[in-house]
């Protein structure tokens, strides 16, 4: 069985009296360790299905399987646990608390996970060691360059051990320099055998991810793969 | 999430906010504050009032007062010659219900010398039994004996001030075996009172703190003081308060002939869960001496004792309402900058949810933060009090001084508390019922 699975998934929304259809029954699988990307431009429904992917929504019909736990019909605390035990997000505003500072942030996931201080403390700082901040964990957010707090949401969606990362337009608010290296840290995660999903409109990030499922208006267009080109 | 780390990220929601954080614990702080001033204030005026009641004679003490005569009795009331010794012989006979009784002739003021010294006071004319009623106790020689007034003796038992007053180069002088002047007789000092003080002026004295009396020992009320008067007493032999200062009665310059009336007769109760009995016991002995003229009545402590209490009770139920209504401004305070702080963290709640929190861990979290600014605004309104405590403490009388008791301690605190926790409960319950989308997309 394919690490997600959805199988004529719809989703819609109401918004007053107008009721929005977001996605139109999307079929669609991605397997463990597949470093993928979903295209599309906005307002086609890639971010109602990253929400969806993400566990942080449910369909309005059809079925999702993430991990072989069917999340379609699931409650708002099993969500919460999905998210926190095999789901990590990584956002285009990096979505970090300023009040804390890097190691603090990182350690987030871990506390609602009920991890231990010790543990949490270690396995935060080997998450940030991976990012290369090593030198910065005691500092906050607001004392980091754009590429590094997004390094910082790498290591906190990446130290709960998650089977899937998330990453809503990661490179949306960094320089195209920065950027390029975001997106090699995440090449470098995936071939360390993470699963990674990255959400973009933009087609030439798009382009460097081996497989690439093009939406629009809510249904999928393309899929392309190029597996043999990573390899 | 566990509680301790809620309350880490409380403190730390807190201390990020130093100052909002102090504005909205300043009404918990004054609630608390005045809340428990209330309380020490009242336990102080209870105390008070109780410590005087018992300087006084205590509730066993039963004075016998006139009053009108009822209206069928108004033709002939002449009869009856008032209270007299005569009353007093009569309670005596109602022993061991009564298990003192003493009638009073007085001297409003009346001049003492001794050499060159003299102190202006009031001289009570009575029995042995002044002294048990009125809660006197011998500190050098006797009481008067019913020797001295059936001899109409010239001797006096005197209270300490009196004695200072009179030998003020002396300190702690005995003055029994001395020779006074009351109005120009002499009278010999049989004996002394002790030196009646509060409670706490006693203990301070005892320990060495203060060996003159102590600032607060002194009346601030003019004349308020049971102790101040209580020390002042002279007390000699009813008799010869009639035969030296009663036998003439000057109105005008006419001599009105002698007046042997009493103005005052006191008796103490045996038994307190008995007055009613002992009251119509003694009131028919009375009935008797007065020819059955209802010119006569009581007045009893117990009622004082009840209005007492009565006046505590509704003091302390009206300050504490007051307070109790500070506290809850102080409530609405916390939920308002709450809700406030909520709205600015939505997106810090939109994070928390993506990374696994549930609601029930944003609810915790919430609360705890608005239990610890009860907790802290608790704290700080407990060391706020004892500035207010200094500031009533130098204005309310020192019989009054506000007392705190832990019991108030304890309720205002878990009142801040209560306040804390209920004020963040609709906070807490918006802030884990956002939709975390919602929250992700927001500002």
């Amino acid at each position: 069985m394919a690490l997600i699975e959805l199988k004529n998934v719809v989703k819609r929304y109401r918004v007053g009296e107008q009721e929005i259809l977001a996605l139109d029954g999307i079929d669609l699988e991605i397997a463990q360790g597949e470093y993928a990307s979903i295209i599309g431009p906005s307002g086609s429904g890639k971010s109602t299905l990253m929400h969806l992917l993400g566990c942080l929504d449910t369909p309005t019909s059809g079925t999702m399987h993430i991990d072989g736990v069917d999340v379609s019909r699931a409650g708002s605390n099993k969500l919460s646990e999905m998210r926190n035990q095999k789901i990590g997000f990584v956002f285009q505003s990096f979505n970090l608390l300023g009040k804390f500072t890097v190691l603090q942030n990182v350690e987030l996931p871990m506390i609602y996970a009920g991890v231990s201080a010790k543990e949490r403390r270690e396995r935060a700082l080997d998450a940030i060691e991976r990012v290369g901040l090593t030198n910065r964990v005691k500092n906050t957010p607001l004392q980091l360059s754009g590429g590094q707090m997004q390094r910082v949401a790498i290591a906190r969606a990446l130290v709960n051990r998650p089977r899937i990362v998330f990453a809503d337009e990661p490179t949306g608010n960094l320089d195209s320099k920065t950027g390029a290296t975001i997106l090699e840290l995440f090449r470098e995660i995936s071939e360390q055998g993470s699963t990674i999903v990255l959400v973009t409109h933009d087609s030439k990030i798009a382009a460097q991810t081996p497989r690439r499922i093009e939406i629009k208006d809510g249904k999928i267009v393309t899929e392309s793969a190029e597996m043999e080109v990573t390899a | 999430m566990n509680l301790w780390l809620g309350l880490l990220i409380g403190i730390k929601e807190i201390w990020a906010h130093k100052f909002r954080s102090f504005l909205t614990m300043l009404g918990v702080i004054l609630g608390v504050a005045s809340l428990l001033s209330m309380f020490a204030l009242t336990a102080g005026i209870a105390k008070g009032m109780r410590e005087y009641m018992q300087q006084i004679g205590g509730i066993e003490r039963v004075g016998i007062i006139t009053q009108d005569v009822p209206q069928d009795q108004e033709g002939f009331s002449e009869i009856s010659q008032g209270r007299t010794v005569a009353d007093a012989e009569a309670i005596a006979t109602c022993w061991p219900a009564v298990s003192y009784v003493t009638p009073v002739s007085e001297l409003g003021t009346a001049a003492l010398t001794r050499g060159n010294q003299t102190f202006r006071t009031s001289v009570a004319g009575g029995w042995p039994d002044y002294v048990p009623i009125n809660k006197h106790e011998i500190a050098h020689g006797r009481n008067i004996t019913f020797l001295d007034v059936e001899q109409a003796r010239h001797v006096c038992v005197i209270g300490n001030l009196t004695t200072q007053k009179l030998w003020p180069e002396k300190k702690d002088f005995d003055p029994v075996g001395e020779t006074i002047s009351i109005n120009g007789s002499p009278f010999v000092v049989v004996g002394q009172f002790t030196f009646y003080e509060r409670e706490e002026d006693k203990r301070r004295r005892e320990l060495g703190l203060n060996s003159a009396p102590s600032k607060s020992g002194r009346s601030r009320g003019k004349g308020w003081s049971p102790f101040e008067r209580k020390n002042s007493t002279v007390l000699i032999p009813i008799t010869t308060m009639f035969y030296d200062f009663k036998s003439t009665t000057m109105v005008g310059k006419e001599d009105g002939g002698p007046n042997y009336k009493l103005d005052q007769l006191s008796f103490q109760v045996a038994n307190t869960d008995k007055i009613e009995e002992t009251l119509e016991r003694v009131h028919d002995a009375v009935s008797v001496t007065h020819r059955g003229i209802e010119d006569f009545g009581f007045d009893t402590r117990q009622e004082w004792a009840d209005a007492i209490e009565q006046n505590i009770r509704n003091t302390r139920m009206s300050g504490g309402i007051i307070a109790g209504i500070s506290l809850l401004v102080g409530g609405f305070g916390i939920s308002n900058i709450l809700l406030a702080s909520i709205s600015e963290r939505i997106r810090e709640i939109g994070v928390r949810r993506a990374v696994g929190a549930k609601g029930r861990d944003i609810f915790v979290q919430i609360i705890v933060e608005s239990a610890v600014i009860g907790f802290i605004g608790g704290v700080l309104g407990l060391f706020a009090s004892f500035g207010v405590m200094q500031i009533l403490v130098s204005i309310s009388p020192a019989e009054n001084a506000p007392i705190v008791e832990l019991s108030s301690v304890l309720v205002s605190f878990s009142f801040a508390l209560i306040i804390g926790v209920v004020s963040g409960l609709y906070p807490a319950w918006k802030a884990s019922h956002l939709d975390p989308i919602e929250a992700l997309r927001y500002g």
